[in-house]
C-alpha cells in the first residue's frame, strides 16, 4: 500500500483537479444520500407531510418486524452462498483463462459477457431454463428418465437464482483474478519446476499465496454485491406488488419507501444493512492482515 | 496514509451500499402550502391569462395518443390552455408521482387509481374540488353513481374518476367449440362455473402435463377473483369503519376453499409457479379457456388473435357479485392554475372526451349517455360489451381506505404459498396473516 509514486509539486495540483468530478460526485450525491439516509432512519416520513421526529423507534421495531427478519435471514444465506461461489468458481475459470491458447480472446468474452448484459433480459431466459413444465433443464432430466424439479419453488429458489447471480458474476470475478495471475512473475513457476513441483504444488504453493490480494479486493466487493442483489431475484422470483418469493433486504426497502409510503422505516433498513456490511468489513480488513500477501 | 485510504474506502464501500438501496431518497422538504392559500386559490375568479398544464398518467402508449386527440379537443375552445401529457408505465408513474410530490414540484393533473387515492387525499396533496362542484350542481348527474362513490369524503370530492372497471368472466369461443362445451349463460351459478372449467381441463397429449386449463387468474390482489368469490358466498372483504379484516369469516372460508379445491382438486386451474411459465396470463397465452378480468384487457386480447366473448360473474349462495373499481384525475393542491385544471378535468367527463376513451377500448366511460352510445357499444372488437355496464347492477366497490397497499400486500404475500401449491392448510395460514392484516389498519386508524 506504501508503493506507488508520490506526487510532487504541481502534480499535486493537477491530481485534484482531476480528482474534482469524481469527489464533487461523491459528496454531493453518495454522501448527501447517506446522512439523509441517515437522519430521516429516525423520522416518521410519508413523502408529503413534513418527516415526523421518531428516535430510534424504527430501529426498534426492526427486531420485531417478522418479513423484515425474514428478509435478513435471506439475504445472509444468499450472501453464504454466493460469496464463496462467485470466488472460488471464477478464481478457477481465471487460471483456466490463464494461459495463451488460439481464441482465447473469445473464451474471455463469452464468459464477461452476462456482465454487460441487460440483468432483466437473460432472467427472462432464465425464467425459460427453470420452469418447471416447459423449461429446458427439466427437459434435459426427463431425457435421463429423472423426475422434472420445480427449480424456482420456495424450497429450491434460493440455490436456483443463487446460481444465477454466479453465473451473472463470474466475468467480474475472472477479469480480477487475471489481472493479479498476470502479475505473478514467470520465475517462481520455472524455478519451481526445476526442483520438480507439480502443478497442483504450484497452484496451492506459489499461485494461490501471491493471488491473496486479488482473492480480498474479490471477496470484498462480492460481498457488497451480494448484500445488494435484486434484479436477477426480482425477475425470477417476483410476485404481485413487489413481493418475492424469497424476498431479500432491498426488496423490504424497495416496499417499505415506495409501496408503504414507509420513508423512515425504510431508510433504518438500509442503514441497518450499511451496518451489517460495515461490521463484515472490518472483520475482511482484519482477516487482511493476517492472511494477505503483499509483495 | 494507509489507514486513511483504508478509511476512505470504508466509506465508499459504504455510500456505494446505500445508494443502491435507499434509491436517491430526496432532501427536499416537501413544500406545505397552508389550507387559506390553498382555499383562496380554489375560489379566486377565473384567471384570463395563459395556462401551461403538465398532466401525467400510467397507461400504454396507443393512451397517450388518445389522450394527445382530447387534449386537442379542449385546446379548440380553451386556445389559452395548454395542456402537455405524460404517459408512464404502472409501475414508473406512482414512483416519478411521489417523487415530484416531495419535491414540491407536483404535475398540475394526475392519474389516480380509486384504491389509493386517500393515501394521498389524507395527507394534504390534492385540492379540494367541492367548491368547483357546488358551483356547478347538475355536472355529475349522468356520471354512474357507483364510480363516484370512492372519491367522496367527508370535506367533499378531491378527485372525479374518468372510466371505471367491472369484472366480467371472458372465454375463448375456439376453446368451447373444440371440446364441445356450450357457451356460459348469463344465468350460471359458481356450480357451473366449476364444472365448465373442469370439462374444458385437458391433456391432450396424455403425457400427464395438462395442455389447457379451464380457468386461469391472478389471485395476488383481490380484484380479478377472490373478492368476488368471497361476496358471492355471503363474506366481505374489510369492515366499513376499516378497522378489521373479514376474510376469515365462515362465509368467506368456504369461498376460499371453492378456489383452492379449483386449483388443487380439480386441477382446473393452474398454480402461480405453472402460471409464472406463460407469463403470468395463461388466458392470452391460448392455455386457459377463461379467465376474469375487466375491460383493459380486451385490446390486448384481441391483439393476441384469440376468438373470444365476456358473459357475467357466475352467482354464488349469496347471489351475484363483481368488483367495480374506477381510475380518475386529481389536482395537485399546489397548482399554480387551479381553475385551468379545473376546466380541463371537467372536459374529461364531458361527451366528447368520454367518446374518445369509450373508442380507445380500455375502459368503460364514467358518463352514462356514452356508455350506452354506440362508441362504446359498438367498438371495432365486436364482443358483448353490455356485460360491463351491467355487472353495476351488483358491482361492490374494491375496497378503498389509506394504507390499502401494506394491508393487500399482508394478505397477498400470505396466500402466495397457497397459490404456489407450496402450503396446504387453508385454515392455518388465514389465522395467521388476519390479524397482522388487522395490525396494519391498526396503524392507519389509530
Amino acid at each position: 500500500m506504501e508503493s506507488g509514486i508520490r506526487p510532487l509539486g504541481r502534480e499535486k495540483i493537477w491530481l485534484w483537479i482531476l480528482l474534482a468530478p469524481t469527489l464533487f460526485g461523491l459528496v454531493f450525491s453518495a454522501f448527501g444520500a447517506l446522512l439523509a439516509t441517515l437522519g430521516l432512519s429516525f423520522t416518521e416520513w410519508d413523502l408529503f407531510t413534513p418527516p415526523k421526529w421518531v428516535g430510534l423507534n424504527n430501529y426498534i421495531m426492526l427486531f420485531t418486524d417478522k418479513r423484515f427478519l425474514r428478509a435478513l435471514t435471506n439475504t445472509a444465506q444468499f450472501a453464504a452462498l454466493y460469496v464463496p461461489g462467485v470466488v472460488i468458481i471464477s478464481l478457477f475459470v481465471a487460471v483456466l483463462m490463464n494461459r495463451s491458447i488460439r481464441g482465447i480472446s473469445l473464451y474471455r468474452t463469452m464468459y464477461y459477457l452476462p456482465v454487460v448484459t441487460s440483468a432483466v433480459a437473460t432472467a427472462l431466459v432464465w425464467n425459460l431454463i427453470y420452469g418447471k413444465d416447459t423449461g429446458v433443464l427439466n427437459y434435459i432430466l426427463k431425457q435421463f428418465g429423472l423426475q422434472p424439479v420445480c427449480w424456482l419453488c420456495t424450497d429450491r429458489a434460493m440455490l436456483s437464482v443463487v446460481i444465477v447471480n454466479i453465473w451473472g458474476a463470474i466475468g467480474e470475478g475472472m477479469i480480477i483474478f487475471l489481472a493479479g495471475l498476470t502479475a505473478i512473475p514467470r520465475e517462481y513457476y520455472e524455478a519451481s519446476e526445476m526442483d520438480g513441483a507439480n502443478r497442483f504444488q504450484q497452484f496451492f504453493r506459489i499461485t494461490l499465496p501471491l493471488i491473496t490480494p486479488s482473492i480480498f479486493f474479490q471477496t470484498l466487493i462480492s460481498t457488497i454485491n451480494a448484500f445488494q442483489a435484486f434484479d436477477y431475484i426480482y425477475m425470477l422470483t417476483r410476485r404481485g406488488q413487489g413481493d418475492s418469493s424469497i424476498p431479500v433486504v432491498v426488496f423490504s426497502i424497495y416496499r417499505n419507501a415506495w409501496h408503504f409510503n414507509k420513508y423512515g422505516v425504510a431508510s433504518a433498513q438500509a442503514i441497518e444493512l450499511t451496518l451489517i456490511v460495515a461490521a463484515l468489513m472490518v472483520i475482511y480488513l482484519w482477516a487482511e492482515k493476517r492472511f494477505v500477501v503483499y509483495e | 496514509m494507509k489507514r486513511l485510504a483504508l478509511f476512505f474506502a470504508l466509506v465508499l464501500v459504504l455510500s456505494m451500499v446505500l445508494n443502491a438501496c435507499a434509491g436517491g431518497p430526496q432532501t427536499t422538504a416537501p413544500t406545505q402550502p397552508s389550507p387559506t392559500t390553498a382555499q383562496a386559490e380554489a375560489t379566486a375568479p377565473v384567471s384570463t391569462g395563459k395556462a401551461e398544464l403538465r398532466m401525467m398518467m400510467w397507461g400504454a402508449p396507443e393512451e397517450l395518443a388518445i389522450w394527445k386527440q382530447i387534449v386537442a379537443d379542449f385546446q379548440a375552445n380553451n386556445p389559452e390552455i395548454t395542456v402537455n401529457v405524460e404517459v408512464s408505465e404502472w409501475e414508473a408513474y406512482w414512483t416519478k408521482l411521489k417523487t415530484l410530490l416531495a419535491a414540491g414540484t407536483p404535475p398540475d393533473i394526475f392519474a389516480i387509481d380509486a384504491p389509493y387515492y386517500l393515501d394521498y387525499q389524507t395527507r394534504g396533496v390534492l385540492l379540494n374540488l367541492q367548491p368547483y362542484l357546488d358551483a356547478e350542481p347538475n355536472l355529475l348527474d349522468d356520471v354512474y353513481p357507483q364510480t363516484l362513490k370512492a372519491y367522496q369524503t367527508p370535506e367533499g370530492y378531491f378527485g372525479l374518476p374518468r372510466d371505471f372497471q367491472t369484472i366480467v368472466v371472458f372465454y375463448n369461443k375456439d376453446m368451447f367449440d373444440a371440446a364441445g362445451v356450450p357457451y356460459p349463460s348469463p344465468d350460471w351459478t359458481y356450480d357451473d362455473f366449476r364444472a365448465t372449467a373442469k370439462a374444458l381441463t385437458l391433456d391432450k397429449d396424455k403425457d400427464g402435463v395438462i395442455d389447457q386449463y379451464g380457468y386461469a387468474t391472478d389471485l395476488w390482489d383481490m380484484e380479478l377473483f377472490w373478492s368476488e368469490v368471497i361476496w358471492a358466498f355471503g363474506g366481505d372483504i374489510i369492515s366499513p369503519d376499516h378497522t378489521q379484516t373479514l376474510i376469515g369469516s365462515p362465509e368467506a372460508r368456504k369461498a376460499w376453499r371453492f378456489i383452492y379445491d379449483m386449483m388443487f382438486v380439480d386441477k382446473s386451474m393452474p398454480d402461480t409457479t405453472t402460471a409464472a411459465q406463460y407469463g403470468g396470463d395463461l388466458f392470452q397465452a391460448g392455455k386457459a379457456a377463461m379467465t376474469t378480468i375487466g375491460h383493459w384487457a380486451v385490446p390486448g386480447y384481441a391483439e393476441a388473435g384469440l376468438n373470444f366473448d365476456v358473459v357475467q360473474m357466475p352467482a354464488g349462495p349469496a347471489g351475484r357479485a363483481t368488483s367495480v373499481n374506477s381510475a380518475g384525475f386529481v389536482i395537485a393542491k399546489n397548482t399554480k392554475y387551479p381553475d385551468a385544471a379545473w376546466k380541463f378535468l371537467k372536459f374529461v367527463i364531458s361527451t366528447p372526451a368520454q367518446t374518445r376513451l369509450a373508442e380507445l377500448g380500455f375502459a368503460c366511460p364514467v358518463l352514462k349517455s356514452v356508455a350506452e352510445s354506440p362508441a362504446f357499444l359498438d367498438q371495432p372488437i365486436k364482443i358483448n360489451h353490455k356485460v360491463f355496464l351491467d355487472s353495476l347492477e351488483f358491482a361492490r366497490m374494491k375496497p378503498v381506505f389509506k394504507g390499502y397497499d401494506e394491508w393487500a400486500s399482508v394478505i397477498g404475500d400470505g396466500m402466495a404459498p397457497i397459490w404456489a401449491g407450496e402450503e396446504a392448510d387453508l385454515d392455518a395460514v388465514l389465522d395467521e396473516i388476519i390479524p397482522q392484516a388487522d395490525d396494519v389498519l391498526k396503524q392507519y386508524n389509530p
